[in-house]
């Protein structure tokens, strides 16, 4: 088995790494480049960034940090954020992105997935999912950042997802989003059935939170808030998860 | 002593910009080449890779080195498979099975599983199999992994890592060399790993534009 992983999410906006604070102030973080060494050297096993507004002006912008942080990370990176075709994903894993991560595009599309899939291997195509429990469809997914209901169940959504060809699912709760109560534990168990590997996101606030989801079946975990803040370095956090029999790379 | 840079091999299936930074930081001069023409005339050859094995193959063929490698190889020329770039060093691979590897390593590349999550991909401990003048015992030292493939252990091994059996992370013969792993992507034990290879194959620092003194 290979080690839990411990990735770091960045939302990025017009090639800086920004924090919302009530989705309208967003304070600025700095460059990609600076937090992705910061991270590296922190000892991440991964980082995603997320490109909140991702357009077709912004390409050029996007290529460019995507490129810088190729160059300067020792560790793999996906990129994520408006993704709706095989151009734009070989755009970013030309500039050297290792995975593409795609949402909505997928859930409106989803030959998008199997066309991902085939042009550049699985292994590249991380399938976001946002969802929330809901009382008809145990789990629905989410579209848009959250706004925009489906009439999709999740857990139906995930594996379908993995039968498209995706190679691996980054699950949000967006019911624990943000709230620092833990991972929805019981919707990561079920998600670990699946074959291919599962990010959780959503919900961390406490060290005991991470070592949770893993031990529900997750083989990542994701945070934002906790590690951009310095509230949980990561090295603190590895070391409780080592502590605690969780394989993971110190 | 030579100075010829690294010779990237540049054929639409590899990630060269992260492969590029790693090389930036070891401070070793290297060139991509899309064709054989453009390769440096001696030092070491990368051949990185993601991607299907039939599909690399082929833009290995049409830009002239799937032919001319093996004659490489012959007269010494060092050369470095990453991932991808490892099986097609083999002899031929489960995922391409109508198509023959290089054979420049010995072996079949097969699929991983089953009851096991596939592509194996992440960090995995390796650990040593046969001792290697340019690599140290790695202590279950941690490497980046992404694949569906791999190469059995053979004689040639140096590096084996388990994802459902233990399969080749590192393999050598002669100036040959595969990694399963990707380096550029291991953090420090990456870098120090290709450093070392490397440098065994014997590439140099890029030459100082002046000297002083």
């Amino acid at each position: 088995m290979p080690a839990k992983r411990i990735i770091p999410c960045l939302d990025v906006k017009q090639g800086r790494v920004v924090k919302g604070v009530q989705f309208k102030q967003l304070r600025d973080l700095g460059h990609p480049v600076d937090l992705a060494r910061r991270y590296d050297a922190e000892g991440a096993d991964e980082l995603v960034f997320l490109d909140i507004t991702a357009s077709l002006e912004n390409r050029g912008t996007r290529e460019a940090w995507v490129r810088d942080v190729a160059r300067e990370l020792s560790i793999p990176f996906t990129v994520g954020g408006g993704v709706s075709s095989v151009a734009d994903a070989r755009s970013l894993l030309r500039s050297g992105a290792d995975k593409v991560g795609i949402n909505t595009a997928a859930a409106l599309r989803p030959a998008l997935v199997s066309e991902l899939a085939d042009a550049f291997g699985r292994q590249c195509v991380v399938a976001a999912v946002d969802v929330k429990r809901d009382p008809d469809l145990g789990w629905r997914v989410y579209l848009k950042g959250g706004g925009e209901p489906t009439e999709r169940s999740a857990l139906e959504w995930l594996w379908e997802l993995n039968e498209l060809g995706a190679g691996e699912i980054l699950l949000t709760s967006m019911d624990r989003d943000g709230t620092g109560d833990g991972f929805d534990c019981e919707l990561l168990e079920l998600a670990a059935e699946l074959p291919i590997p599962l990010i959780a996101s959503g919900g961390a606030g406490l060290e005991v939170h991470f070592l949770e989801a893993l031990e529900h079946g997750a083989d990542a975990v994701l945070a934002a808030t906790l590690f951009h803040e310095g509230i949980l370095p990561i090295p603190r956090l590895k070391a409780y998860l080592a502590q605690n029999d969780i394989s993971v790379r110190i | 002593m030579s100075q010829a840079p690294i010779t990237l091999i540049d054929y639409d299936a590899g990630n060269l910009a992260s492969l590029e930074g790693a090389l930036d930081r070891l401070g070793l001069a290297y060139r991509r080449a899309a064709s054989p023409d453009e390769a440096a005339e001696s030092g070491p050859i990368i051949l990185p890779g993601v991607g299907h094995f039939e599909a690399a193959q082929k833009s290995l063929r049409e830009r002239g080195w799937w032919r001319l490698l093996p004659g490489l190889v012959a007269e010494g020329r060092p050369l470095l498979g990453i991932c991808l770039g490892l099986q097609l060093l083999a002899e031929g691979s489960e995922e391409a099975p109508r198509s023959t590897g290089l054979g420049l390593l010995p072996g079949i590349v097969r699929r991983l599983g089953p009851g096991v999550k596939v592509p194996h991909m992440g960090w995995s401990r390796v650990r040593q199999h046969h001792a290697h003048p340019a690599l140290p015992d790695p202590h279950g030292g941690w490497l980046y992994f992404v694949h569906s493939y791999a190469l059995e252990p053979t004689v040639n091994t140096i590096y084996v890592a388990d994802h459902g059996r233990p399969f080749t992370a590192i393999e050598a013969r002669g100036m040959v060399m595969g990694f399963q792993p990707h380096p550029e992507k291991s953090g420090p034990a990456g870098l120090l790993l290709l450093q070392s290879t490397l440098a065994w194959m014997g590439a140099t620092a890029p030459t100082p534009e002046a000297t002083c003194n």
